[in-house]
């Protein structure tokens, strides 16, 4: 336990001794550190008024409405904060089902070989070139649920297969090393192999997998519900680009913050995204730091 | 070399003879599925059972009573034969046709983004390795991070809002404007630029950076590579050096992922061609959605998914090209390899969703 907290330790401050040169990746770590916080606080700290008053629509910015209204009265930032959470929960849930899958078979493959590992490449190639977007799209359009734990499924349901080609590279070469070997003479069991042995190999590469992977689930998610495939409940910035531009924003210029404030949310959430990746490319892979 | 061609025809294959499965397992038993969707439907209007059978029979390519694995051979069949069946909302229209009539705007559009966006890419990723420490190349390489983290269908909102609706410039749907005839004329072939250069735009923005940054990160390794260094002490010209031994080598990765994107890119059709209204299979496939048309749905489907697999099956016979290596025996399957590497270039939703 001791171990784990120094090694712990050590990990955040090669974290944060990286950061100090890298002001962008510093950034990008800190702006998602901040919209996990408003995911988690913010329908205890924003609230959204039930009462749709159309005389205040379209109001300019102002202390009581720091980004203005929307076309029901409706203040934009409470909108904003309220619909961080639902974004997130999918993102990191989709991110986390893709992440597990795809760990899972690279590594179930890379390690047994032969005949088991030609099958699951296989399947996974076949994956690999569905469009994933459109099978998103399609499956989604027939489902129709708002339940994230569903939702999130139908986002990895492609997502998992270009991380198990790469981590089934990388078991490949792990196989031949001598700590695998020893293991295998103790015939330790497949999941202690997988498990134990070859998964913290891989570890700092399904790291950075796993936030563009968390990326890549926003941008179709957000994209469902802006393209109005799934059904509306509660509120999130890609219902509120779909509401915005079904109640006619792209005709007026009053409307530009409702319609604006969602995009340069999920804009600078996904920036923020690639930028972190950078600084756990550089813990994870000492060579880019001498460049 | 026919060896290669011959294990990427297989594979190309069975590929799409999934993808045509799954889309009948999609129509036939999911939850809620769309036969017995019609079928209820057709009852109520007092259809007898062999009437709704026929009709079903004809827009969705499968005989609801027979046991499934004829219906499934049937489908694969009439699906191979071309007969995709037809709309439901405009049952004189056979999907082939829609497809048909849909399918070169898409190409024009997501060919000409892949060429531009890959030519401005290579270029600007070359020049950012060859100026690797200047703040100018810093700066580039912070604006071509940002804007390839952007979701293209923001970006294509903000277009039409910013140079469609509230300046006027561009139109703001149609592949072509009403009052041109179609055929090869001026009038004609201008009008399909103006009404293209939005939804192109759109790509352009958003994909060129993937890769800059791609070609700018293996063209900075080919530099530091021994092979380079060797070449340059043999006091070869600069010419040499930079096209053929660094050029060409840092090409590799973006060649894989040309693959990719193209995957990518016809998916992100369906944004992109349903806000400029654009008449392709993304178009298309939105309005079958949105009016619960399963045929043109899955029509649309399996379309985009071949059009994948003919583009993945083009780019591997390309790859051989500019890498002799991978047509040796035993290569044949790296390309699959690389291309996963690739998946990491790809920021947002590379990941294919």
């Amino acid at each position: 336990m001791r171990d784990l907290v120094s090694r712990l330790g050590a990990f955040w401050k090669d974290l944060w001794r990286l950061s100090k040169n890298d002001k962008g990746a510093m950034v990008g770590g800190a702006v998602v550190a901040l919209y996990c916080v408003v995911a988690v606080i913010g329908p205890y700290v924003a609230h959204l008024s039930r009462v749709t008053n159309p005389a205040d629509a379209y109001l300019p910015p102002s202390l009581a409405h720091p980004l203005g209204t929307g076309p029901l009265g409706q203040d934009i930032l409470s909108e904003l904060v309220v619909g961080t959470r639902p974004i997130m929960e999918v993102g990191i849930l989709a991110a986390l089902m893709t992440v597990s899958v795809g760990v899972v078979i690279g590594l179930v493959s890379g390690y047994l070989g032969g005949f088991a590992d030609s099958v699951l490449m296989r399947v996974t190639d076949v994956f690999l070139t569905i469009p994933g977007l459109a099978l998103v799209i399609v499956i989604a359009s027939l489902v129709r649920t708002s339940s994230p734990v569903v939702l999130a499924a139908i986002l990895s349901v492609t997502a998992w297969a270009g991380l198990a080609r790469a981590v089934r590279s990388q078991a490949l070469s792990l196989r031949e090393s001598d700590f695998v070997e020893a293991a295998r003479q103790q015939g330790l069991p497949l999941r202690n192999m997988v498990g134990r042995q070859l998964l913290p190999n891989v570890g700092p590469y399904v790291a950075i997998h796993f936030l563009l992977d968390v990326t890549g689930a926003i941008y179709a998610e957000v994209g469902l519900f802006v393209l109005g495939v799934v059904p509306i409940s509660g509120t999130n910035w890609g219902i509120m680009i779909y509401l915005a531009m079904g109640q006619g924003a792209l005709f007026t210029t009053k409307s530009m913050l409702y319609l604006f404030s969602p995009m340069v949310a999920i804009v600078i959430l996904q920036v923020a995204f690639v930028f972190f990746t950078r600084v756990l490319d550089a813990l994870f892979n000492p060579r880019l730091r001498v460049q | 070399m026919s060896r290669y061609i011959a294990r990427r025809v297989v594979a190309s294959l069975a590929i799409i003879y999934i993808v045509i499965s799954l889309s009948f397992f999609i129509v036939r038993l999911m939850p809620g599925n769309a036969v017995s969707a019609l079928e209820s439907q057709l009852s109520v209007q007092g259809m007898t059972t062999q009437q709704i059978d026929a009709q079903v029979n004809a827009i969705y390519a499968v005989t609801p009573k027979a046991p499934l694995w004829r219906q499934y051979f049937t489908y694969i069949g009439h699906v191979l034969e071309g007969k995709l069946g037809r709309s439901i909302i405009n049952q004189s229209e056979t999907v082939l046709h829609i497809i048909a009539n849909a399918l070169p705007w898409t190409i024009f559009i997501v060919g000409t983004s892949l060429i531009i966006s890959f030519v401005i890419g290579i270029a600007i990723g070359s020049a950012l390795a060859a100026l690797q420490h200047t703040r100018a190349a810093k700066a580039v390489s912070f604006v071509v991070s940002v804007l390839s983290s952007i979701p293209n269908y923001l970006v294509a909102i903000v277009l039409l809002y910013l140079l469609a609706d509230i300046h006027p410039i561009f139109p703001t749907g149609a592949a072509y404007s009403v009052n041109v005839t179609v055929g090869f004329n001026i009038a004609f072939i201008g009008s399909v630029i103006v009404h293209g250069v939005l939804p192109i735009a759109a790509y352009v923005i958003t994909s060129f950076g993937v890769w800059a940054l791609g070609m700018k990160g293996s063209a900075v390794s080919v530099l530091g590579s021994e092979y380079v260094r060797a070449a340059e002490s043999r006091g070869l010209s600069r010419r040499r050096l930079t096209q053929t031994y660094v050029g060409r080598n840092s090409m590799l990765p973006q060649v894989t992922t040309l693959a990719l994107s193209v995957g990518f890119m016809f998916g992100g059709s369906i944004f992109i061609e349903t806000y400029f209204s654009y008449p392709g299979i993304g178009y298309q496939l939105d309005q079958a959605i949105n009016s619960r048309d399963y045929s043109v749905m899955m029509g649309c489907f399996i379309l985009i998914t071949v059009a994948v697999v003919v583009s993945n099956f083009l780019v591997d016979l390309l790859y051989p090209l500019v890498d002799p290596r991978i047509a040796s025996p035993g290569g044949a399957r790296s390309v699959a390899d690389r291309r996963a590497e690739g998946t990491k270039a790809m920021p947002v939703g590379g990941s294919t969703a």
